[in-house]
């Protein structure tokens, strides 16, 4: 848990700088002289009034913040099932996608997620080989029907 | 009367039992396609596009609609069984209709959610019908200064309604939002801003992928995060779907009036089906004498948000056909669809093809009966989805999100993109940033942009008619009442006017 006036002056801060760093980018952007195109036209003129807009905003917001009596939390939840599912997803997404061919990351996905989360725990060996087995067979069935709904039904060319 | 021999040839030129078949599969694609989170009503529309060289003219454009209707009403499924919006027209749908589901009545929900996007879909085949010329018309008249208000409009709007406690929080998310579209090659110059070197950058940040990660990924980490699940149970109790008619006949008003909204949200170009719904569903808040219930499961609010999406859809073809403007997304892909098949839209469509109005109408109509007839028939089904743990469900999900991000560049970078957002996404949603003015502001980035500095170009850098021009001010108007309204300065000093006028007729 984290309280939010906490997390709402952090973020004022962070939106603040990059309001502010939006407002430095679109002021140092090019202006096209050369191109004499008309100086109300230059490509940094909404980036800056949205960095000015933003800081202002930061302001209020961290302004508003501190003078909150009121003491809310942010509740993350398991914490423990937050990280290992952002864990898995982000092998998935950024490891494996496009370095292995796809069904077969999808298949070692799927599988995986379904045998992390289903675990009770226990020396059972019966047990323990059914939880393999259904994590191995969902992550089988998913993965075949998913690439081949697409690959051949929409006709994506999978990663 | 001209409107109605014209509807009536369309009908009997399209009641054919294979046009009557392509209906029923393309409709019941667009609903699995719109059901299932990540995959919107856009992609669906693109890639069913490739599909569709080979048919005619008519069964083509006919297999696209029906997959549009489908699809923006299938999103209700998933945003009344698991809190995660199948497109994002649905996210309002979710307010009420998940509560609903929580309470053990997700089938009466999906059907009265039918019910809503039938009989919205049908006003705004109306509507299309018999205004759609004198309304492009007068959509004509916008210049870039009245599109620079429309898009300051739509996101302060957006963050206004959207807002989970602190208004300023919904602005925050839209400026947000505005600066991710800053991201790319800008729509005056080609001048490339903020790519940081990256070079697929160049093109800016996809509107999709951003969208299935603010909205599935950080959904599947909410989701996860919670050890006892947010994904309900039916109760065997409610297992009514069909509406009864008392209820429907209870919100009349409220059908009608969304139905017009979401028609009339539809025909301004680039806004679309989630803004219909949001300010349909506020419309509604506003009104009811139910307002407490709001949020925690009203059966008003869930068929105002449907109405007004669903309606959105016939009223963004009015632009799309006549002005080659288009209404929402998908509507751009079907002008593109549109162009491919040999249809020419743009103003002299009623003059060249003065038929193609009505047969796009009787197409629409053909879709609301379809989705009348499978949402109401396969609301069971639909059901049982809740009964998938989440353990198996949410993997599926995240791998039919990194699809969604890709199919429709074929970009392993739209998967990062989909990752950052999906993280970013979640960080905000806990700290009560809602999504949607987000997601607006990455829409209407490039309007707001283009209008703002074409509009000054126009009036050689002067800004006075930004703020003179009718349509312009009265856009001015409702702005600043808006956010002025939210403002304490602003709220004491009303109070104190009002306070000191009371006071004063009471003395004097």
């Amino acid at each position: 848990m984290i309280p939010m006036k906490q997390a709402d002056i952090v973020t004022a801060v962070v939106l603040a700088a990059v309001g502010l760093a939006m407002l430095a980018g679109g002021f140092t952007m090019e202006r096209l002289e050369v191109r004499r195109i008309h100086p109300a036209s230059i490509p940094g003129l909404l980036p800056m009034i949205l960095g000015v807009l933003l800081f202002i905003c930061a302001v209020m917001l961290y302004r508003g913040a501190r003078a909150e009596l009121k003491d809310e939390v942010i509740e993350l939840g398991d914490p423990i099932r937050l990280l290992g599912t952002g864990a898995l997803c982000l092998i998935y997404a950024v490891g494996l996608i496009g370095r292995i061919p796809f069904h077969i990351a999808t298949f070692v996905f799927i599988a995986g997620f379904v045998a992390l989360f289903t675990w009770k725990g226990g020396s059972d060996r019966i047990r323990t080989l059914r939880w393999i087995v259904i994590a191995l067979v969902t992550g089988a069935i998913a993965s075949a029907a998913i690439s081949s709904l697409f690959q051949y039904g929409f006709l994506v060319r999978l990663p | 009367m001209e409107a109605l021999n014209g509807f009536l040839s369309a009908l009997l030129e399209l009641s054919t039992p294979i046009i009557l078949f392509h209906v029923i599969w393309a409709t019941l694609l667009g609903i699995i396609v719109g059901s299932l989170p990540g995959l919107t009503a856009t992609m669906g529309v693109a890639l069913l596009t490739s599909l569709t060289y080979s048919l005619d003219r008519d069964t083509a454009i006919l297999v696209l609609i029906c997959m549009y209707v489908g699809a923006i009403f299938g999103g209700s499924r998933s945003a009344i069984l698991l809190n995660i919006p199948g497109t994002p027209a649905s996210a309002a749908t979710a307010l009420d209709g998940y509560p609903l589901a929580q309470q053990g009545r997700a089938a009466y929900a999906m059907g009265l959610a039918t019910a809503g996007s039938s009989i919205g879909t049908i006003v705004g085949i109306i509507l299309l019908v018999l205004v759609a010329p004198p309304l492009a018309e007068a959509a004509l008249r916008f210049g870039s200064f009245e599109f620079f208000w429309l898009a300051v409009f739509g996101v302060v709007i957006s963050g206004q309604l959207t807002s989970l406690g602190s208004t300023l929080k919904g602005y925050i998310a839209g400026i947000l939002g505005l600066m991710v579209a800053m991201i790319g090659s800008d729509g005056i110059h080609a001048v490339v801003r903020f790519n940081f070197g990256v070079t697929a950058m160049n093109g800016g940040i996809g509107l999709i992928p951003a969208m299935v990660g603010a909205f599935g990924f950080a959904e599947i980490l909410t989701t996860m995060s919670n050890r006892s699940g947010v994904i309900s149970k039916p109760d065997p109790k409610h297992k009514r779907v069909i509406p009864r008619m008392v209820d429907l006949w209870k919100y009349r008003v409220t059908i009608l009036r969304s139905g017009i909204i979401g028609t009339v949200v539809g025909i301004i170009p680039g806004v679309g089906e989630d803004i219909g719904a949001w300010a349909s569903y506020s419309a509604a808040r506003r009104t009811s004498k139910e307002r407490s219930q709001f949020g925690k499961g009203s059966y008003e609010g869930l068929i105002a948000a449907e109405t007004g999406n669903s309606a959105v859809v016939p009223g963004s073809m009015i632009p799309a056909i006549t002005l080659a403007v288009p209404g929402s997304a998908a509507s751009a892909v079907l002008i593109a669809a549109l162009f491919i098949h040999g249809v020419r839209p743009g103003p002299m469509i009623m003059i060249e093809q003065p038929d193609f109005l009505y047969l796009m109408a009787v197409m629409l109509l053909f879709a609301t009966i379809a989705i009348t007839i499978l949402g109401l028939s396969m609301t069971r089904l639909f059901v049982k989805v809740l009964q998938v743990p989440q353990e198996f469900l949410m993997p599926i999900v995240f791998t039919l999100s990194v699809i969604g991000a890709y199919a429709l560049t074929q970009r392993i970078f739209d998967i990062w993109v989909m990752v950052v957002f999906g993280i970013v996404g979640f960080v905000l949603r806990k700290m009560d940033y809602p999504m949607a003015p987000l997601v607006l502001g990455i829409i209407l980035g490039d309007l707001l942009d283009k209008s703002l500095r074409r509009g000054l170009i126009l009036s050689d850098g002067d800004i006075s008619p930004f703020f003179l021009r009718p349509i312009s001010a009265m856009f001015v108007l409702i702005i600043a009442v808006t956010i002025l309204a939210n403002l304490p300065v602003a709220k004491r000093l009303v109070s104190r006017i009002l306070n000191g006028g009371s006071k004063s007729n009471k003395s004097g």
